[in-house]
């Protein structure tokens, strides 16, 4: 089962997520910038789905952290966000992030196609 | 709020059940309850968040809690809610924290409608 690293603040949509990717994937959870840093360092998923608002280091701080790493920066990194503002699609793809999921989650399956093909992308060594 | 934007409001669906039954689809009625369980106890702190940030001039804070109250309330379908909070964050991001204050009042009116409301929906999905 490949691995998902979820990067959320607040427990609901955790477990909303947990429910869609059960069975799917197998997942890891960080509450924080920090702890997801150390995390995925020590054990690199195959793709990190990244909440922008979060308390403390934003989305966007974390995703810069990740791709000046040079373990971490080829990990396909999708950004959850609840901030659905025209023009935000170009802003997240230009700032680093390989894809763009709007909140609340709808239909899960832009989710989960997203996912898949990010990871066969990474998997082909198409990223980085 | 000017009476204008509170019309608007007014006028659009408070709730929206098909959002209920996705949830439901994503994880059956045990999804469903413990989501409306998570948000029940967490809506009346993020409120007070809120309202603390306008009274001590804090835009961030109430911006903060407005975008997670905003999110959660979205999922479960409470969209006069969800509306009252986006405002509520937009505005509080350019530092309007006038009319925020009287977004949060209208929040505060109406989370015991939208309490109510998700407690029917929990005892329905569990009976």
């Amino acid at each position: 089962m490949k691995r998902v690293a979820v990067v959320e603040d607040n427990a609901d949509n955790r477990l909303l997520l947990q429910a869609i990717l059960d069975g799917l994937y197998d997942v890891t959870e960080y509450e924080n910038g920090i702890d997801a840093l150390a995390g995925l360092a020590a054990d690199l998923p195959d793709l990190v789905l990244l909440d922008i608002s979060l308390p403390g280091m934003d989305g966007n701080e974390i995703l810069t952290r990740i791709r000046a790493d040079d373990a971490l920066r080829r990990l396909p990194v999708i950004a959850l966000t609840a901030h659905a503002m025209s023009g935000d699609r170009e802003k997240y793809l230009a700032h680093g992030f390989n894809d763009y999921i709007t909140k609340p989650i709808v239909d899960e399956s832009l989710l989960l196609n997203a996912m898949e093909r990010w990871i066969a992308k990474s998997a082909d060594g198409a990223l980085g | 709020m000017t009476e204008q934007n509170a019309e608007e409001t007014a006028e659009l669906p408070s709730f929206d059940s098909a959002a209920l039954e996705r949830l439901k689809r994503f994880g059956g009625g045990k999804l469903l309850g413990e989501m409306i369980a998570l948000f029940l106890e967490s809506a009346p702190e993020r409120i007070s968040s809120a309202r603390t940030g306008v009274t001590d001039d804090d835009a961030k804070t109430a911006e903060m809690a407005l975008h997670s109250l905003k999110s959660s309330s979205a999922q479960l379908g409470a969209m006069r809610m969800y509306r009252l909070c986006e405002q509520g964050e937009t505005l509080s991001r350019t530092g309007q924290l006038d009319i925020v204050s009287l977004l949060v009042s209208d929040i505060e009116q109406e989370y015991p409608r939208v309490q109510l409301w998700l407690e029917a929906a929990r005892t329905e999905s569990t009976s």
